[in-house]
């Protein structure tokens, strides 16, 4: 088990995890993240199109491992 | 601690709840209360037990937990000092949830026999036993409201509220500080909130400063603002003296 850190937000706002939570690895990082990033969207996604939002896992040491995003994309259909 | 305190606690919540007289303390006080002491994590009671008897917390924190078919925990309340959580054992034969400690508590023990007892001779400890599963069945109503409703900020201002206030009445803390030494998972489990979700909203509640946290401590810097932000009105706790 290691302690990973997850900031999240959008290109204007990222909240920095100050915590962290103890993982399983980075795959288990990644899991968590993937959580997070799906509670992220119910609470944070905009309404305009190309809106991203993203989850950045860091290390103890700050160190950057890992980038999960997801972006709406919306398409006229006629 | 000796039994008396148990007892003591036990008025005082159900004091707070209803009208008693004299008389009626006097009964509450000869109930035997068997207490024990349990670390973090224990089940109390499991789902499917069949009680023949029901706790009070005298000390610590206790939820109610029910688990997914995939095995997902949902903590469904948490139930603070002189709180009753499996009193309806009483009338239900079998428990339809789990109750765990999610922090060390110190739990009293009262056997369903002594407690149907005393109900058919004393009406207004009756009713207020009753009054007692009535209210945990509002705060039951109200969590419903805040995981499928709020968004996470608001859900997790309002449970910071919920949990301050119902401190307050229980006499466990005199100002806005709480002492919640629970974990950063149970608290996800009980708002239906990922665990880096959790993070990032203690963080933004934070850095509004609404609230101030140290270790397991968590302060309410601004009281007034943080019932704003949980969208929090006390009703539902249905305190005499709030």
């Amino acid at each position: 088990m290691a302690r990973y850190f997850f900031d999240s937000g959008d290109l204007n706002y990222v909240v920095e995890d100050q915590v962290g939570i103890e993982c399983t690895g980075l795959e288990g990082a990644r899991r968590a993240g993937i959580e997070g990033l799906k509670d992220l969207t119910r609470d944070e996604l905009k309404d305009f199109d190309g809106h991203e939002l993203f989850v950045e896992v860091r290390d103890e040491n700050g160190s950057k491992l890992l980038r999960l995003s997801i972006r709406l994309q919306v398409e006229a259909m006629r | 601690m000796s039994s008396s305190s148990s007892s003591e606690i036990l008025i005082r919540k159900l004091q707070q709840i209803s009208e008693l007289r004299e008389a009626d303390l006097a009964i509450l006080r000869g109930i035997a209360i068997q207490e024990k002491a349990f670390q973090s994590n224990h089940n109390l009671v499991l789902e499917g037990d069949k009680p023949s008897q029901s706790f009070v917390v005298l000390d610590g924190l206790v939820g109610s937990t029910k688990y997914t078919g995939e095995g997902k925990r949902q903590i469904t309340s948490f139930f603070v000092t002189g709180d009753i959580p499996d009193l309806h054992g009483l009338h239900l034969s079998v428990m339809d949830c789990t109750f765990s400690t999610l922090t060390p508590s110190r739990i009293g023990f009262m056997r369903h026999d002594t407690l149907r007892a005393i109900c058919e001779q004393h009406p207004r400890i009756a009713t207020a036993l009753w009054r007692s599963t009535l209210i945990d069945a509002a705060i039951y109503r109200e969590w419903v409201t805040n995981v499928g409703r709020r968004e996470a900020f608001t859900r997790m201002a309002h449970i910071l509220c919920e949990l301050i206030c119902r401190l307050r009445a229980a006499g466990c803390i005199e100002d806005h500080v709480a002492d919640i030494p629970i974990t950063q998972a149970a608290l996800g489990d009980a708002l239906g909130l990922s665990t880096v979700h959790v993070n990032r909203t203690l963080q933004e509640l934070r850095r509004k400063g609404l609230i101030a946290t140290s270790g397991a401590r968590v302060q309410a810097v601004n009281w007034p603002d943080l019932v704003r932000a949980g969208d929090f009105d006390a009703t539902y706790l249905h305190q005499r003296n709030p």
